[in-house]
């Protein structure tokens, strides 16, 4: 069963280095994606994986065959690599109707016309474009692309899927509706999806693990729930979760046993590990990275705070409140409007609050907090 | 709003203005001419009093017509003959010209070629030197004992006498074109398959498509549309080039339709002539309106790009070292081989005598002497030369400047206007220039201004006369520039400019101009360069007084004075792929940017 393994995989172009030493296993059913800012060189990696780009170093195996080795020269060109491939911008050819389109690659495979035209049927009714079979593309609108570009991907029956941003050219409602639409079809079609995207909410909802990438280097590779309540690092951490993580900055020292004291913004905090003891040097300069979700605001509550600016969406309120020289952010469930410059009553709650090295960025750990 | 208020309104926005000046402008300077032309194709001029028995000048008559195109073998011989001659050299010079361009532009932009640079450089300088260039070189090499003067280089080296057909005629004059336009080919489809998006191809890669399925099945389908209008535009210059067919062409009276009409317009029956002309507008005009069709046809095929610049270059393999070098060959022989065989020649003392010692400076630096070229000095001591020179130089930078400005303007007030119906009237009224056939446009302005016409005086003769129609002529380069570089540029720029209350002309000069001063300049640059190698557009508008140096070369060339020829030629190239080269590496302005690729 299709395994796609990355061993030290390198791109340079000219000076740039898109993707640095790159260690990566995709295990068989997979929906991983490739997350990162742009230029972080996640679409580099898909398309070396799928042999549309040419690693400068590495080694790549696709169940269990290489089809790229910088050492013994193979290089596997992409029709032999068995993989479908959707392109941001769909790439269908605007010169062929929408069947024509899904049975090109069928075709290519030397299939009998009545097969065919049984698989192109199914396809159409799949993705609930029957009635546009022999419309050409640019007679479509950028829903119904996006679905044909699908329907010829899966044509062939690929078992790896690789998708790069496919769905970014769309309006916020279709996204939310295919975002439903690829989780069903990954299980429908029993395949490893390897998907690309910048947007860490499509990442969180769809994928079973997020490759998390930076200027070429991979930062967190790991689920998309541990990557949010456990991120190795600051990048990470800032990267995933909407509203963002609150940082701010202090110092530490251990304290008591296994407690941690943190001066951090003129606020004196006691930070109890659950992740296991961690030891502090005195004064070590500190991250510290706290969830929205995790300060509640209200009546009660140990810390006093200002009221900044609110948010309300219905569902949820963004609250950002003043506490002395910080600003921190909140999220409370409901809608409830606070008044502007009015006093709160704050605390922290949970046990995901993350203490970062400030000078590496590393995740040292996480735990509770009080306010002294 | 009162129609008062309206037109206010209207006039209060420069793009209008411009459109409107324009468009009165370029009517007089284009529509009206045409009128003036079809009217001299029905009346009686001076020099054919003779032929037309018992009539006098400017009477109507249909006599040209009757014998341009009902006169049994006279319509043959004049009309008939060259027209299906030009048919046929412009098919066949275009299918080399589509078939060498594409070939390179597809491996230059898809394949991993090596010297990419260099050739894409070199392969371009055959459309920058002047047409004849490759025909003169032709000559160098080819000609053979048929004109009286001595066989060329191929004959001395080999001892083989080449035959007529290979020499001159219909055979040479494809080939010579084919090659002259080549590059044009390569610039435009080159430009297309830069646009295409790579993921389309790369799509059919995934589906196991093979190269060869994916070049008929996707490629080719999606470009054809540019490539078809790309075959007519080279089809109408091909029909419209005069120099090449009368180098190569007259010695075996081989006659295609711009020669016929530089004979009968120098001779007496320029009622014919303008009959010729008007046909070959047609034609132009007929191209122009199917390359519209093709173009309003083509349903997005130039899909935003993706992500061009991953770009998966198709790997050549074995063929990669030989397909480059032998590129590297042609584009030695076809763009540097020729000036190595003028400079050649224009050291020979004897014509056909290779030797050293037949070598001689005397073309360039020598003394005029009785028995040599009609006691002509050297080309670098001859006062004339560098009046031709001056004159070339003076009328290329003004026209370029004209030309170059207006078009700039015409640009920036069609894409301000888009959609509008005056937009899309200026838009055309300057683009015809390019479908009138040189010749013939010169024909035109000869006719319309030889007499006082309406308030403006008698310009035959004069130097302004060649600057309004060479910078009429390519008005169209300059215009496409323009409008490139303005679709480029998004409307807010101006906008924000307009809203802290700068000036029109100010924006114009300070933001709009220096944002895209590279495109803007291709502008200027092709008129400047296409009016330094221009021969058929002055040809006949040229009195001694204000002779250029092309036209001289043309001269010398007639007169059979083949040292002095070749030493103007190479005189001409040089400064032109200078100047380019220059012009390029300061200000980073192409030909490729001016054509639109």
């Amino acid at each position: 069963m299709p395994e796609i393994i990355l061993r030290n995989v390198t791109k340079r172009f000219g000076k740039f280095v898109a993707v640095d030493r790159l260690d990566l296993a995709i295990a068989d059913g997979d929906f991983v994606t490739l997350l990162g800012p742009s230029g972080c060189g996640k679409t580099t990696t898909l398309r070396m994986i799928a042999g549309l780009e040419t690693p400068t170093e590495g080694e790549i195996l696709i169940d269990g065959r290489i089809v790229f080795s910088s050492e013994t020269g193979v290089d596997v060109s992409p029709d032999k690599r068995d993989v479908g491939f959707l392109f941001q911008n769909y790439a269908l050819w605007p010169h062929m109707t929408v069947e024509q389109n899904i049975s090109f690659g069928l075709e290519n495979l030397k299939w009998d016309k009545p097969r065919i035209r049984a698989r192109v049927d199914k396809l159409l009714a799949t993705l609930k474009i029957e009635p546009f079979g022999k419309r050409y593309p640019s007679e479509l609108s950028g829903g119904q692309q996006q679905r044909v570009a699908i329907a010829r991907t899966l044509a062939t029956g690929p078992k790896v899927l690789f998708m790069d941003e496919p769905l970014s050219n769309l309006d916020a409602k279709l996204r939310t509706e295919m975002r439903a639409e690829l989780k069903r079809l990954h299980v429908e079609t029993d395949s490893t999806f390897v998907y690309v995207t910048h947007d860490q909410l499509e990442a969180m909802t769809l994928s079973t693990k997020t490759c998390l990438m930076k200027e070429g280097l991979l930062q967190q590779y790991a689920p998309p729930l541990e990557v949010y309540h456990s991120p190795a690092n600051v990048f990470v951490a800032d990267f995933v979760g909407s509203p963002t993580m609150n940082f701010i900055e202090g110092y530490g020292k251990n304290v008591n046993l296994d407690e941690i004291k943190l001066s951090v913004g003129g606020l004196d905090l006691i930070f109890t590990p659950v992740s296991g003891s961690i030891t502090l040097r005195d004064d070590q300069e500190i991250i510290l990275g706290i969830r929205p979700e995790y300060i509640p605001i209200g009546e009660s509550g140990q810390g006093k705070a200002r009221v900044y600016s609110t948010l309300p969406s219905g569902m949820e309120t963004v609250v950002k409140i003043q506490v002395g020289a910080l600003q921190l952010t909140s999220v409370v469930f409901g809608a409830i409007d606070f008044e502007i410059d009015g006093e709160v009553r704050f605390g922290f709650s949970g046990d995901d609050c993350i203490i970062f090295d400030k000078e590496t960025g590393m995740n040292l750990a996480l735990g509770r907090l009080t306010i002294l | 709003m009162t129609t008062g208020n309206q037109l206010r309104s209207f006039a209060r926005k420069p793009h209008n203005v411009i459109l409107i000046v324009l468009a009165v402008t370029l009517s007089f300077l284009t529509l009206f001419p045409l009128i003036s032309l079809a009217k001299d194709t029905l009346i009686v001029h001076p020099s054919e009093i003779m032929t037309v028995k018992g009539s006098s000048v400017g009477d109507a008559t249909l006599f040209h017509w009757k014998k341009v195109f009902f006169d049994g073998e006279t319509s043959q011989n004049m009309f008939y003959k060259p027209f299906w001659n030009t048919v046929n050299v412009s098919l066949w010079a275009c299918a080399i010209s589509l078939l060498l361009g594409g070939s390179v532009a597809w491996l230059v932009t898809r394949s991993d070629l090596r010297w990419k640079p260099f050739i894409s450089t070199v392969f371009i300088f055959p459309y920058i030197m002047p047409s004849w260039t490759l025909a003169m070189a032709w000559l160098n090499f080819f000609r053979n004992r048929l004109i009286g003067g001595a066989p060329g280089l191929f004959t001395a080296l080999t001892g083989i006498e080449t035959a007529n057909w290979f020499a001159y005629g219909f055979f040479p004059i494809v080939i010579v074109l084919g090659l002259h336009y080549a590059p044009f080919a390569y610039i435009l489809i080159g430009g297309i398959l830069r646009n295409m998006d790579a993921n389309l191809e790369e799509a059919a890669v995934i589906l196991k498509a093979g190269r060869l399925k994916i070049l008929s099945r996707i490629t080719l389908p999606i470009i054809m549309p540019a490539v078809l209008s790309t075959f007519l535009l080279v089809f109408s210059s091909c029909m419209s080039a005069f120099a090449v067919p009368a180098f190569l062409g007259t010695p075996v009276r081989f006659q295609v339709l711009t020669t016929q009409l530089y004979r009968t317009l120098n001779g007496l029956n320029p009622g014919y002539g303008y009959i010729m002309a008007l046909v070959m507008i047609v034609i132009g005009t007929g191209i122009l309106l199917v390359n519209q069709w093709i173009v309003g046809k083509r349903k997005s095929f130039t899909t935003i790009t993706g992500k061009s610049s991953n770009i998966s270059l198709v790997k050549l393999k074995a063929f990669k070292n030989p397909v480059s070098v032998l590129l590297i060959l042609f584009v030695g022989v076809i763009a540097i081989l020729p000036l190595v065989t003028f400079a050649v020649e224009s050291f020979i003392m004897a014509p056909g005598d290779y030797s050293i010692k037949n070598m001689t400076t005397q073309f360039w630096i020598g003394p005029g002497s009785e028995d040599v070229g009609g006691g002509e000095p050297g080309i670098l001591l001859n006062k004339y030369i560098y009046l031709g020179l001056w004159n070339s130089v003076k009328l290329s930078v003004i026209v370029a400047f004209v030309a170059g400005t207006v078009g700039a303007l015409a640009g920036y007030a069609v894409v301000k206007a888009r959609g509008t119906r005056l937009a899309s009237l200026v838009n055309n009224l300057a683009f015809f220039p390019y479908l009138m056939p040189s010749m013939a446009f010169g024909a035109i302005y000869l006719s319309m201004f030889a007499k006082r016409n309406l308030f403006i005086p008698s310009l035959y003769g004069s130097f302004a006369l060649l600057v309004l129609v060479g910078a009429v002529k390519y008005l169209p380069f300059a215009s496409r520039a323009g409008m490139n570089a303005m679709l480029q540029l998004s409307n807010e720029i101006e906008e924000a400019a307009q809203i802290i209350g700068i000036p029109w002309w100010k924006r114009m000069v300070r933001i709009i101009f220096p944002i895209q001063k590279s495109s803007f300049l291709s502008g200027y640059l092709l008129p400047f360069i296409s009016c330094m190698r221009e021969l058929a557009l002055f040809v006949l508008l040229i009195v001694p007084a204000n002779r250029v140096l092309t036209t001289m070369l043309f001269q010398y060339n007639e007169k059979g004075w083949n040292q002095y020829a070749n030493a103007i030629n190479l005189l001409i190239v040089l400064i032109v792929l200078i100047f380019n080269t220059v012009i390029n590496k300061v200000t980073g302005a192409s030909i490729d940017k001016g054509i639109g690729g």
